[in-house]
């Protein structure tokens, strides 16, 4: 396994080069020039002509693109075009609080969305099944924006229990987890649902019954770890997802994180930006993946890799 | 003990509500901190390099200019004390105020304004404001509380560029030290002390105590705090979260005039709003159509849908309160006489255009939408389409060629950042403005209107220029190069409990006298 985990980690290397090159040309094809939106609508043609030399962007682009990929293979991927603050240092800033917000709102649902979900599973058809997949589909339709809206108006506003922007203390953390939570559990609730009660027909879970095996035990021992494998899978993708910064939830409750960043930098055409934040996530989701391959050989000994 | 448990979260908020009320009561002692929520992150400190009117309205918490403009956009003295102009209209005394000092101690003096001023009349700088204040030949220190401003070509309004908000004087001994990272270290002569800027969250202020205004400013700590959706600034209002919030969205003004704690306040602006026509091509090239335009869209109907009210409708081509502005009244609303000038330019069934706005906001959205509607009823069959920034730039902003830009009716604004008609004029209309130099999008050329406002340029005569920008203004709204729509209101929301603090009327705020009751 540890050979597997190392050839995997090589191979991340190819698959951030390519891209690191399609974002590049991708950023560049965007309509726009940077150098103009930078310098404002009162700005003149000269004084556009000064931002764009001071932007580097003046030079030819393949020029350009050897200078980022240089930079980028040293750890250096410049300056913002917009704040002229290392694009490091403006993505390390707001990574923590994208973190702690997608774990927070991934551990509740997917505490809620795996219990709901064998809940409907082993009373399939019947009430609790109902109220749970109704909470499901009503998780997944309602938009996150109108959710945030209708928590802050209700907790904030009406009720001044909780605050409605920023990430200072806990406090802040339990609105945005919940309007950013609420579809990912509503979507594991749906796949524990259908995985559980596709690994409940099975032989052995019948054989275990059969044995004596008490109710409990056959469902949170036998089916349970052989229903992960789907689920756990799904739990990487919204994971990865949620890592991206969720744009919606981090512009309604002000949240000082990657989501935000990326529109400001997609807004005002800021290049470094836009690279660096897309080659972040795909690292993200690479490695994510990574940890889903080596789980399923955790849940589940018989899967070996070769 | 059962019920002390399940209601804790309330009781703590009445226990510290209650606190709360005691320190507040007792004047004395409480820190006066003031939340200020604002529509965006700010691009830098440096206002010599800031393109945005937020950042350079933040700014003002640290830094003074030698002039400014007070909350109803009158131009007032502050680090100077008057000035002289020469009888060329190419030389500028300005007198200094004495006994400023900068944050870091240093004196304030005629040597800090040249090292300013020569700062960014370099173009090795590379500043972003280097176009406004490119005019400058040299500045010469004549004792320390008088400089020389000598200019390249005669320009009148010079005393309006050094009120611009980006005209602030930076302390020399800062500038030698941070060089380039001056813009994350500010020391100016404000009457706040730069304290901490989290980039991602808010931007902090305490107050200076060798501020050279006696008695100011009146709070403790001014925090800047940038939240990005419009109904989320909205709602921080009422819970409290800021007591201060500009802009606001229209639909949430009358949600707010309920709440008790809040004030709604819709101030007057110089944010001039427009249609531009591109005289190039058919069939804008025929001033009866544009004026026919103009007749077909109804400006209060504008005003009333798309602005819920908080604007009113344009009465000539600069809005009044900017300096030598003229009003020619409402174009009336006629859709009758429209067909009949369609007819008579030869399109009497109207035609097919492009209506693209430069903003894609809900606002933006709903002009373009009632202007489509009501330029229908005249067979004018109008595309619309709201750009995206980047897009607007490509599409108008950076065209080479004027004769193939494809723009035809476009959705603007502008509003004028020197108070003074030159600077709402001659970026917008004058031919040397076209794109991709600057924003006149209707391909405009009038020989009139561009000899008055070189004209005016060159004269520091008040009498003189208010006839020549009074003549270039009247040929403005003859040839119609736009459909002059609305001037918009300064929408904003103030706790009852805080004064002091105005939004200008060109989005710029006005602080000086801030205080909390």
């Amino acid at each position: 396994m540890l050979s597997y985990t190392l050839k995997r980690l090589l191979g991340l290397i190819p698959t951030l080069l390519i891209v690191a090159v399609l974002v590049f040309m991708f950023v560049h094809m965007l309509p726009g020039d940077p150098a103009r939106l930078a310098a404002g609508p009162e700005a003149d043609a000269a004084t556009v002509e000064l931002v764009r030399q001071d932007l580097g962007l003046d030079k030819p682009l393949h020029v350009q693109f050897v200078t980022f990929f240089a930079n980028a293979l040293r750890g250096e991927f410049g300056r913002s075009i917009r704040t002229k603050r290392p694009v490091s240092q403006e993505i390390a800033e707001r990574f923590m609080p994208t973190l702690w917000l997608t774990l927070a709102s991934m551990g509740w649902s997917v505490v809620f969305g795996m219990g709901i979900g064998i809940v409907s599973a082993v009373w399939r058809n019947r009430w609790p099944d109902r109220l749970g997949m109704t909470l499901a589909v009503s998780g997944i339709s309602f938009p996150a924006f109108a959710l945030g809206m209708l928590l802050m108006q209700i907790f904030s506003v009406q009720l001044g229990w909780l605050p409605s922007m920023g990430a200072d203390s806990w406090k802040h953390y339990i609105l945005p987890s919940i309007t950013l939570g609420a579809a990912v559990a509503a979507v594991m609730a749906r796949f524990t649902r259908s995985s559980f009660v596709e690994i409940m027909q099975e032989d052995f879970v019948r054989t275990a019954r059969a044995k004596g095996v008490g109710e409990p035990t056959v469902v949170l021992k036998h089916c349970l770890r052989n229903a992960m494998i789907p689920v756990v899978t799904m739990m990487g993708l919204q994971f990865g997802f949620l890592l991206g910064g969720s744009i919606v939830v981090e512009v309604v409750f002000n949240w000082p994180g990657m989501g935000r960043l990326l529109i400001d930098a997609v807004d005002m055409r800021d290049y470094p930006i836009i690279q660096t934040e897309v080659l972040l996530f795909s690292l993200e989701f690479i490695l994510i993946n990574l940890v889903v391959d080596v789980l399923y050989a955790v849940i589940n000994p018989t899967i070996r890799f070769k | 003990m059962k019920s002390s448990k399940r209601l804790p979260s309330f009781r703590r908020l009445l226990i510290a509500g209650s606190l709360a009320a005691i320190t507040l009561s007792a004047p004395a002692f409480a820190a006066k901190d003031v939340v200020l929520a604002v529509a965006s992150t700010f691009t830098t400190l440096d206002p010599y390099d800031a393109n945005d009117t937020l950042s350079m309205a933040v700014a003002k918490s640290f830094y003074q200019g030698l002039f400014s403009f007070d909350k109803d956009m009158r131009m007032i003295n502050v680090l100077a004390e008057g000035y002289e102009p020469g009888t060329d209209g190419l030389t500028y005394t300005v007198k200094l105020r004495s006994g400023v000092k900068f944050h870091d101690g240093t004196t304030f003096d005629a040597a800090a304004v040249k090292a300013n001023f020569d700062r960014v009349t370099n173009p090795d700088n590379k500043l972003k404001r280097y176009a406004l204040f490119n005019r400058i030949d040299k500045t010469e220190v004549i004792d320390p509380q008088t400089v020389k401003f000598t200019l390249k070509e005669p320009f009148s309004p010079f005393i309006n560029v050094l009120a611009h908000p980006s005209g602030v004087i930076i302390s020399p001994a800062a500038l030698q030290k941070y060089g380039k990272e001056i813009a994350f270290n500010p020391v100016g002569t404000g009457p706040f002390v730069f304290q901490e800027w989290k980039q991602t969250d808010y931007l902090k202020v305490k107050k200076f105590d060798g501020f050279w205004q006696q008695g100011l400013p009146k709070v403790d700590t001014l925090t800047w705090k940038p939240v990005t959706d419009n109904n989320t600034r909205a709602t921080v209002m009422q819970t409290g979260e800021a007591q201060f919030a500009y802009p606001l969205p229209f639909e949430q003004a009358e949600k707010l005039k309920q709440s008790d704690k809040v004030e709604v306040i819709a101030g007057s602006s110089i944010v001039q709003r427009w249609l531009s026509m591109n005289t190039l091509q058919k069939p804008f090239d025929d001033v009866k159509v544009r004026q026919a335009v103009n007749y077909a869209i109804n400006k209060e109907a504008v005003a009333k849908v798309a602005f819920a009210g908080y604007a009113v409708p344009a009465e000539g081509p600069v809005p009044p309160g900017v300096e030598y502005a003229q009003s020619f009244g409402v174009w009336p609303y006629d859709p009758a006489k429209a067909k009949q000038l369609l007819a008579e330019a030869g399109y009497p069934n109207g035609f097919e255009t492009t209506l693209w706005s430069a903003y894609n906001h809900s606002t933006a959205q709903k002009v373009i939408e009632v202007a489509q509607q009501q330029l229908a009823q005249v067979g004018i069959k109008a595309q619309i389409q709201a750009l995206e920034a980047g897009q607007r730039v490509e599409r108008v902003e950076s065209q080479p060629d004027p004769q193939k830009a494809p723009v035809r009716m476009y959705y603007i604004g502008w509003s004028s950042s020197t108070g003074e008609a030159d600077w709402a004029l001659r970026p917008l209309l004058a031919s040397e403005a076209w794109p991709p130099g600057l924003l006149n999008t209707a391909y405009y050329k009038n020989e009139l209107v561009d000899t008055n406002i070189a004209k005016a340029l060159n004269t520091t005569d008040k009498a003189e220029k208010e006839k020549l920008y009074k003549a270039a203004q009247e040929q403005i709204w003859k040839d119609a190069p736009w459909v002059f729509l609305v001037t918009e209101k300064m929408l904003y929301a103030r706790a009852k409990n805080l004064s002091g603090i105005y939004v200008m009327p060109d989005a710029s705020y006005e602080y000086s006298e801030i205080d909390v009751k």
